[in-house]
């Protein structure tokens, strides 16, 4: 009995398995398709459309027009949510549970009434459509993200160590840079890569806020729009395989990390 | 072992401190840094109020700012408001989305949607989450996990995009089933609410395994082994212990799915057909145009956050409910 249930769960997580790997996977394969059409069956192999896309100037100034801009709202994302979360977490004040919800609101709000929402702030600030409107854009939009995860990382730090660096003679602000914030690296490099992938993946407010510059998903969606062709599917793998490497990188390296500091 | 990494740490600490100690000191005692701290720290209070200003201001501004901005110009009868002109303030953007079947149509749609898919991504996940949680080995469950991570890292586009290749005409699944010779025909699944939903589980399901896994692993074994002496079946077992106890991961999964499925809007554009036009297409819309039609599509919008609101805080009250109610 126990053992059959077994087995149907199993069964249950690799289906899972296979529901979200084999998409990926057939849109790899077809990029090598010697052909314009996309589908079954494939004769013969070609590696023309990667050539192709990685000649394309206009491709590669998408794919660094949007790494730049993910690496812009990270940075503002992690400065503002780390301060948030030290102000959150741990204390006692009147209107703290208002400024919590306030906190995760961006997190909350569906995609298509975000972006409008800024884009109609955007325009009321007179902030152009192009790059600042989407880097800040992403930045509010990750804040959120950011926070929880430092709040997770502080709850764990014993007071003793800030008291002992008080003690010692250090004012606040250099027991918060030398005890706080080491202790809270691991935490806010895994919160970057977090935004990072959350910024570059982003569509739907690149989209409402892009200028004449798509970002890559833009690009891809634009492209989709006029129909399908291999030269998609070869953008797209070379930003599942950046997205991917990043995303496992950064696993290993929280894992590592949190190895070290439980010892 | 913990002694030994405690003595390693130290000896580290001093290689490495050694270059800074100096600039660490240097910092203190340089005057203008003197005067900073003396000025901030005058008072814990003071302190606090530094510490505070810039998150209160951010907040307000740049996550309750747009959300407000948003409606009020919804309350308005032209945006951008013609200078010399007054504000004028009025319902009829919102009367206009009562005033027509175009407009509620795929507003209900799209609430219905967003809940069955939620409720076809709890079905699918719970299981996985459950055979993490209660059948792998503790070291294999995080490599598992990480497992189903991976696909999820990659963005809504271009997972929509796998999407399109694998329910094609040509695609992997009318292929199989040609090859195993359950049709001769290719069934079009593109386009239709199938391929929707198809491509939005793929996109939700992270959201909602997540919270279902760290319900059930918080879970003791010892409750269900408890049940089990006491003479109850497998199934009992479940229904009666293990899912009220997992109610508050499922509600707050579903709750997480549901909003993020209303927002969806190129998955729709790019799998749907015109016969499943969802809300966020509709709102787009007033957005492609000039900017006459923005108060338009802003009351459109908060039409549809209040919408998912409320029945995310009704689908909650039932859940708190039902929580009462199991352990009473």
């Amino acid at each position: 009995m126990n053992r059959g249930n077994r087995v149907a769960l199993a069964c249950c997580y690799w289906a899972l398995v296979v529901y979200v790997f084999v998409p990926l996977i057939l849109m790899i394969v077809m990029g090598f398709k010697d052909s314009k059409f996309i589908g079954f069956p494939i004769q013969s192999w070609t590696l023309d459309w990667y050539a192709g896309v990685f000649s394309d100037a206009e491709v590669l100034y998408t794919f660094g027009y949007s790494v730049l801009i993910a690496v812009l709202s990270t940075l503002i994302s992690v400065i503002v949510g780390t301060w948030i979360a030290v102000l959150l977490e741990g204390r006692k004040f009147w209107g703290r549970a208002v400024m919590f919800g306030l906190m995760v609101l961006p997190a909350l709000v569906p995609g298509i009434i975000s972006a409008i929402a800024f884009r109609i702030y955007a325009r009321w600030l007179g902030i152009e459509p192009g790059i600042g409107a989407i880097v800040w854009a992403h930045a509010v939009h990750n804040v959120p993200f950011v926070s929880l995860v430092i709040m997770a990382r502080l709850s764990t730090l014993p007071k003793s160590q800030i008291e002992a660096a008080r003690d010692l003679g250090a004012d606040a602000l250099i027991a918060f840079m030398r005890v706080t914030l080491p202790y809270l690296v691991p935490a806010i490099l895994g919160a970057s890569v977090f935004c990072l992938l959350l910024s570059f993946d982003d569509f739907v407010r690149s989209f409402f806020l892009g200028g004449y510059e798509p970002t890559l998903p833009v690009l891809i969606f634009a492209m989709l729009r006029s129909g399908m062709s291999p030269e998609i599917n070869a953008i797209a793998t070379a930003a599942l395989v950046l997205t991917a490497a990043i995303g496992i990188w950064a696993e290993r390296f929280t894992r590592q990390n949190s190895k070290e500091s439980q010892v | 072992m913990t002694y030994d990494a405690s003595v390693q740490k130290d000896g580290d600490d001093s290689t490495t401190s050694g270059g800074s100690r100096p600039f660490w000191g240097r910092i203190v005692n340089w005057r203008p840094y003197q005067g900073l701290v003396a000025i901030v720290t005058v008072s814990p209070r003071r302190q606090f109020f530094i510490l505070v200003a810039f998150p209160v201001l951010w907040l307000l501004t740049q996550h309750l700012g747009p959300m407000l901005q948003m409606l009020h110009v919804s309350l308005l009868d032209a945006y951008p408001v013609a200078p010399g002109t007054a504000h004028t303030f009025t319902f009829d953007n919102y009367m206009r989305f009562l005033g027509d079947r175009i407009f509620w149509q795929p507003f209900f749609r799209t609430l219905t949607f967003a809940a069955v898919f939620t409720f076809c991504t709890l079905i699918i996940t719970y299981p996985v989450a459950y055979f993490l949680a209660r059948h792998v080995s503790r070291k294999n469950r995080m490599l598992m996990l990480l497992l189903l991570l991976i696909p999820f890292w990659v963005g809504e586009i271009v997972r929509t995009y796998a999407i399109m290749i694998l329910l094609g005409n040509t695609g992997a699944v009318n292929q199989v089933l040609k090859w195993v010779g359950l049709i001769d025909r290719p069934i079009p699944f593109m386009y239709t609410s199938f391929s929707m939903g198809v491509g939005i589980v793929y996109l939700t399901a992270l959201y909602m395994l997540l919270p279902l896994y760290s319900a059930l692993e918080k879970l003791p074994k010892s409750y269900n082994e408890a049940a089990a002496d006491l003479g109850a079946g497998a199934w009992t077992r479940f229904r009666r212990v293990t899912l009220p106890l997992t109610l508050e991961g499922i509600s707050s999964g579903c709750t997480l799915v549901f909003l993020i499925s209303t927002g969806f809007y190129a998955t729709p554009v790019l799998l749907g057909g015109p016969s499943t036009t969802v809300f966020a297409e509709t709102i787009a819309g007033f957005f492609h145009v000039a900017g006459d039609e923005w108060p338009t599509g802003a009351a459109f919008a908060v039409i549809m956050f209040a919408g998912a609101l409320a029945i995310t805080g009704v689908f909650q009250r039932l859940m708190k409910a039902l929580r009462k109610g199991d352990t009473a």
